[in-house]
């Protein structure tokens, strides 16, 4: 035997509708809902890692120009120098363990100092490029280093963490002496390409982190209704 | 002994001989006395000092020794003394001693030794030529090098103080390599002694880099004192110094960063403490050449152009990469197409084109210097890549108060330099800029103030401007101005001829004096000139309505040329003696002003206004002088216009006026007028409103008396065309030989040309018959009548034939052509009394034979009934069909018997023991297919007797298969139609002559109409084998009665017969019995006739 549905009262159907509308009235008024709040650091890092990933593909077309640019050997394959006289540059090389023990203010502040050396260094790098169309590709890329920068101290600033000291002189002791020799030159310069390479692995890995941690839990978002008189 | 007799004997003769002897002897004089003498010494007795050998170093003292005698002590003194020499002894308490040089010839010396008892006296000849000349060994004072060029630079002293005399040095040098000592170059060097100490250079590029090997070098020299006679020989090496470089780098490549001409050999060494494994420059591998150590050095022939960032070359250990960069390029070419001008006399620019690439860019490129000679000023260029499609130009200030300039540009790079000169006059080098901020300003309605901005200092020349000037629909024009040049600043020019209120397009370009360039064209200013009074009336006519009471005044727009403005109305009055009137202010589209005048003369005045004034008034008379003797004439155009003429009128008071219009319109007549020279006497009227085949009516006024008469009317046309219509033409009248044609005249707007006359065709002809077609077209039975009297109205065509179809038709014709045709046909009338006579002769002959007849049968009438009508005797009466009687009694109705009475008939008695299946159907209704066997006529039990009688009564009987089955005798007898004229024995003997036929026939049923056992009607019954196995049509087919059958009687009897009248007859009723087509043939059983049937036939054909 099915029971049979019991038909509202005409009294309970306008009760029901009432009910919606009042949601529906207050819902705007929900802050979960809400995003004209501060967003927190969580978009900045998506964003920052987003152009750690657009660099390094950037970055991808601009050495294989640079390097063919440079000639055999630095454009095979297999080249594989010592790192002479590279030692200016920092190093994006960190063993596993010191990696995962940085803290997020020190992992900032390295990325942020590595990208600030290499952006001086690869300007210096873009002074001696004789071929104009090589120039423009990597005034670009610095451009969008500097934009890198930018976002990385913005990150670092969303997370109240001061910036570091601007280094000692304005720019490193990048120009060449006398001593330094054109081969040397394009050591150091195949060296920074791929320091700046292993930079961006190494940010993209960073911030995938450094995002991963910031994600707030996936947050029920419950509507506390007041139901007035319900 | 024989020593001392060979000096004792050649001694004197070679002292006698020896001033004789030539220099190359000299050489060999000494030695050969320096052997006698050591001969001579050595055969003295023994004891004494011997062996005395004399050198020299400086040349200013000998250094003379001996051998000491043998038991010779230490402590032995020796007395050397010289014959004829203050002072004539030296002691020396050694074997040798210094003597002075002593002049040339033979110098007799004792050597006395002083304190050895033991030891004797020796006497020696000495003589300069016996003496050697050896200098000592040369001193390297110093032996730098210069890596980075590979270059040792070697310095040392000669001593020249030394020696007495100026003499020849030749200096020998040696570089030697490695630690093995390899000499890798040997140089002599000469020079001159002096008499002072001089310090000599010398410098010696390396083929391989300095630091890749250590580097010695050695010296030594040859004194060629001409002065001295003996022996010179060379000097002793000097020590040896030596070149290396040393580093504590792990390991470097030389040469570093060098710039090498393309082309060149080149040596790159490595030097490192690492066994280096191999070494490539750019991708080429190259074989390793072992130097001291571990150094290695690659050698690089013809070496190729390299990339902007250089060639690489590597060196490559177990650990490490070692490398350097080459530039190989080109030194710089030499400038081409210099060339200096200035825009401004503020600076010059000095363009070039750099011509063949170096192949160098960055700090290696080719700078530029651009210095000039008189001031010792210069400019520099330099860039770090090669410009690409870009010219190369620097800027040199221009300096006061020089005009000439003599410029030199020198390029350089590593690999060299070039120079390329030019001398310029920078005043006669203007290229001025684009003139610009073009404005025009108004001087007055023709003429304007043009004015631009040039900017430079040309306060010093004279510049030369171009202003080009266009005006609407006209050809440009271009005027020249000469300015006096200024220092940067606006430039004017007036600029006149010009007409008023129109629209001018004004631009601008200068050049200097003298002329070198044009500048480019400035941007283009339009500019409206301001409007001035319009400079002639309108041109005007009148005409006088045809009441002779209005005068409507017509004046023409004036030209833009003319109006010089905006025409904004027109004044027009007129003025007699009595009054005056007038109308003002005319709006311009207006052109026209009716008034109305009375018969007095006026003077009419049309005034054109602008906003710059009013026209001079155009002034025309009212009156018209009447023509009397004045008549139409007719003239024809060329196709453009129309050739008036007329004779000349020394009375005309003003010009001649032609007017036309279109003759068809309506009045006023006034298209359009041309005024023409009073002392003309000819004009070609010539209008856009002018079309060919339209007639035109053209008045000629002339002026006299401030009147205008008319002098000539002509109507013409610019071009005749042929007419387009028919002349419309209808027949008024015919008769029996003659037609009279009248037709009406075409309209002038038809007519299109003057009308020449007429062409009237005739010929005879029906309507809708196609001979009427092209009936013009000259056959020679088409007459043809011109008419060429276009008065002419009516047409009469005689000697017409009567009662006879024409065909007219009438075309008019200009001298544009013919004109469409109108056709017409009409019949001509009868001959009305021929026809009379036609119709009364044949009745009268009718009515006479009548007659004549009617009178010969009213005489005959017995002779004719005998003939045609006898008395007919009664049947009843004959007597020889008595015994047939009862037969004739039921059959009286027949006819044959009416036709033929009392004529026995033929009896046909058909053999009924002869099996003749052709004449039998006992086989009619039994199938074939069922019972083959029982088809032979063999097997047929029953065959009948057939009598006929006269006449038989046949029964036509229409077989019943079911009736018939069983075989009883039949009533009917099928013959061939033909068999009637044929003997009656046809069969028997058919039977005879074609046993096929009967064998064939004895197979079954053969109808009336055996269809042919033949391949071909095979092939027709395989065709219609469904229809046939459908049932029995056996006279259906037509093709069947053309074949010669067979089963036919006649088949065989006559082959030559194509057709054969298969279809029997009834013996009785001649009628055949089976119609070629009879549906309703008796049906044979269900296939009595079939496909299988005529299978069954077949195995017995």
């Amino acid at each position: 035997m099915l029971p049979a549905a019991r038909e509202p009262a005409a009294g309970d159907s306008w009760g029901i509708i009432a009910c919606l509308c009042t949601v529906l009235w207050h819902l705007p008024a929900v802050p979960a809902l809400n995003r004209t709040g501060d967003p927190g650091p969580g978009p900045s890092i998506q964003k920052t890692y987003d152009l750690t990933r657009y660099l390094e593909h950037q970055l991808r077309t601009l050495a294989g120009t640079y390097l063919n640019y440079l000639g055999p050997p630095f454009n095979e394959p297999d080249f594989n120098p010592p790192r002479l006289g590279a030692e200016t540059l920092p190093r994006a090389t960190v063993n596993l363990e010191v990696w995962r023990s940085l803290n997020d203010k020190l992992r900032l502040t390295q990325n942020y100092e590595a990208y600030s050396h290499l952006l001086c260094h690869l300007r210096g790098l873009n002074r001696q490029a004789a071929a104009a169309e090589l120039r423009r590709s990597l005034a670009h890329f610095c451009t969008s280093l500097q934009g890198l920068l930018g976002s990385i101290a913005g990150v670092m600033a969303a997370l109240g963490y001061p910036l570091p000291q601007p280094l000692p002189g304005a720019e490193p002791a990048w120009a060449p002496g006398p001593a330094h020799s054109d081969f040397l030159q394009k050591m150091d310069d195949f060296w920074l390409l791929k320091e700046l390479q292993t930079w961006l692995w190494r940010s993209a890995k960073d911030f995938n982190r450094l995002k991963k941690k910031m994600q707030p839990p996936a947050a029920a978002v419950t509507l506390h209704l007041e139901a007035h008189g319900f | 002994m024989d020593a001392a007799s060979c000096l004792r004997r050649r001694s004197p003769r070679v002292a006698g001989e020896s001033v004789k002897m030539t220099s190359n002897f000299r050489w060999f004089l000494p030695t050969f006395t320096l052997l006698c003498l050591l001969s001579r010494v050595s055969g003295q007795r023994k004891g004494a000092p011997r062996d005395l050998k004399c050198t020299t170093n400086n040349l200013r003292a000998w250094d003379c020794s001996w051998k000491a005698p043998s038991g010779a002590g230490r402590s032995a003194l020796y007395e050397v003394c010289i014959e004829n020499r203050s002072p004539p002894c030296y002691r020396s308490g050694k074997t040798n001693t210094k003597i002075p040089t002593l002049l040339p010839g033979d110098h007799e010396i004792t050597i006395n030794p002083l304190h050895d008892s033991g030891s004797s006296l020796s006497r020696f000849t000495l003589n300069e030529k016996d003496v050697s000349f050896i200098p000592d060994p040369p001193e390297i004072l110093d032996l730098s090098a210069d890596f980075p060029a590979s270059t040792l630079h070697l310095k040392w002293t000669d001593r020249g103080s030394v020696f007495p005399h100026h003499s020849r040095v030749i200096w020998e040098i040696k570089v030697l390599r490695k630690d093995s000592m390899e000499v890798v170059k040997v140089v002599t060097h000469n020079t001159t002694l002096n008499g002072v100490d001089t310090v000599h250079h010398w410098s010696w590029a390396s083929d391989m880099p300095l630091e890749c090997a250590t580097h010695s070098v050695g010296l030594r020299c040859y004194v060629d004192d001409p002065h001295f006679s003996g022996r010179k020989e060379w000097s002793d090496w000097s020590p040896l110094k030596n070149v290396s470089w040393s580093t504590d780098s792990p390991g470097k490549v030389f040469p570093q960063d060098k710039v090498i001409l393309v082309g060149s050999d080149i040596t790159f060494c490595c030097v490192t403490q690492e066994k280096v494994s191999s070494a490539q420059i750019g991708y080429a591998k190259c074989p390793l050449i072992h130097l001291d150590g571990e150094n290695v050095a690659i050698r690089i022939h013809n070496i190729s152009v390299s990339e902007d960032s250089g060639t690489n070359v590597v060196f490559t250990t177990k650990e490490n990469i070692y490398g350097t960069v080459i530039f190989a390029g080109y030194p710089p070419d030499i400038p081409q197409k210099l060339n200096c001008e200035t825009v401004d006399l503020r600076g010059i620019i000095c363009t070039w084109d750099p011509g063949r690439p170096t192949a160098l860019v960055g700090p290696r490129n080719t700078s530029y210097t651009l210095s000039e000679s008189f001031s010792g000023k210069y400019v520099k260029f330099k860039r770090a890549e090669a410009l690409i499609n870009e010219s190369y130009q620097l800027l040199f200030q221009i300096l006061p108060d020089q005009e000439l300039y003599n410029f030199t540009l020198t390029a350089h790079n590593p690999l060299g330099q070039s120079q390329a000169r030019i001398l310029v006059n920078v005043t006669e080098r203007v290229y001025p800029r684009t003139p610009s901020s073009i404005k025009v300003k108004d001087i007055n309605a023709t003429a304007v103030t043009l004015s631009w901005h040039l900017p430079g200092n040309f306060a010093k020349i004279k510049l030369l401007c171009q202003v080009e000037i266009n005006k609407m629909n006209s050809v440009q024009e271009l005027r020249n101005v000469t300015i006096a040049g200024a220092d940067g600043s606006r430039y004017l020019a007036a600029v006149g001829r010009l007409h008023p209120y129109t629209v001018y397009t004004f631009r601008v370009r200068c050049a200097t004096e003298p002329f070198w360039k044009w500048s480019r064209w400035s941007d283009e200013k339009q500019y409206l000139t301001t409007e001035a009074i319009p400079s002639k009336g309108p041109d005007t006519w009148r005409e006088w309505r045809s009441d002779g009471k209005n005068l409507i005044i017509y004046w023409k727009p004036l030209p833009v040329s003319e109006a010089n403005g905006k025409i904004l109305f027109y004044n027009v009055s007129c003025s007699s003696d009595e009054k005056t009137q007038s109308f003002s202010e005319i709006p311009d589209p207006q052109h026209k002003a009716e008034m109305q005048l009375d018969k007095n003369d006026y003077i009419i005045s049309v005034v054109a206004k602008n906003s710059a004034g009013a026209s001079p008034p155009s002034k025309i008379a009212s009156m018209e002088i009447p023509n009397d003797d004045l008549r139409t004439e007719q003239a024809v155009g060329t196709g453009r216009g129309i050739l008036l003429t007329w004779g000349h009128d020394p009375n005309a008071t003003c010009d001649y006026v032609v007017k036309w219009c279109n003759a068809s319109q309506a009045e006023p007549c006034l298209m359009d007028w041309r005024k023409v020279p009073a002392n003309s006497t000819e004009a070609v009227i010539e209008s856009d409103q002018f079309r060919p085949g339209v007639r035109y009516h053209f008045f000629l006024y002339g002026c006299r008396n401030q009147g205008y008469q008319l002098l000539r009317s002509v109507i013409g046309y610019i071009e005749e065309l042929a007419p387009i219509v028919a002349p419309n033409f209808t027949v008024e009248d015919t008769s029996a030989d003659s037609i009279l044609v009248k037709w009406e005249d075409i309209p002038v707007e038809e007519l299109r040309g003057f009308l020449r006359g007429y062409l009237f065709y005739f010929e005879k002809g029906e309507r809708d018959t196609s001979k009427m077609r092209g009936l013009e077209s000259g056959r020679p039975d088409v007459k043809v009548k011109n008419i060429t009297d276009t008065s002419q109205k009516t047409l009469r065509i005689a000697d017409l034939q009567g009662r006879t179809s024409y065909h007219l038709v009438l075309r008019a014709y200009t001298s544009g052509g013919l004109g469409p045709g109108k056709s017409m046909f009409v019949v001509t009338k009868e001959n009305s009394v021929g026809l009379i006579i036609a119709i009364l002769i044949p009745v009268a002959v009718a009515v006479l034979v009548g007659v004549v007849t009617s009178i010969l049968c009213y005489r005959k009438r017995e002779w004719i009934k005998e003939t045609f009508y006898p008395d007919i005797p009664n049947p009843e009466n004959c007597k020889a069909l008595q015994f047939q009687k009862g037969i004739c009694e039921g059959n009286s109705g027949l006819k044959t018997l009416e036709m033929n009475p009392c004529t026995p008939n033929n009896v046909e008695v058909l053999e009924t023991r002869t099996a003749v299946p052709k004449i039998e159907d006992t086989e009619i209704v039994s199938p074939v297919a069922e019972r083959p066997e029982e088809s032979s006529p063999e097997a047929d039990p029953e065959s009948q007797v057939v009598v006929s009688y006269c006449p038989p009564v046949v029964e036509e009987e229409v077989p019943n298969p079911g009736a018939d089955e069983g075989g009883g005798a039949s009533q009917v007898i099928y013959i061939d139609v033909q068999s009637m004229y044929q003997p009656q024995a046809r069969p028997e003997e058919e039977l005879e002559t074609d046993p096929a036929a009967g064998a064939g026939a004895a197979a079954g049923y053969k109808p009336q109409m055996h269809l042919p056992v033949t391949p071909a009607a095979e092939d027709a019954a395989a065709e219609d084998g469904a229809d046939k196995s459908a049932g029995y049509r056996p006279q259906a087919s037509v093709r069947a009665w053309n074949l010669a059958s067979p089963d036919s009687p006649r088949s065989t009897d006559s082959n030559s017969e194509a057709v054969s009248f298969g279809s029997p007859c009834s013996i009785n009723s001649r009628q055949f019995l089976i119609p070629p087509k009879d549906e309703d043939s008796p049906k044979s059983g269900g296939g009595g006739w079939s496909f299988t049937n005529f299978f069954q036939n077949k195995p017995n054909d």
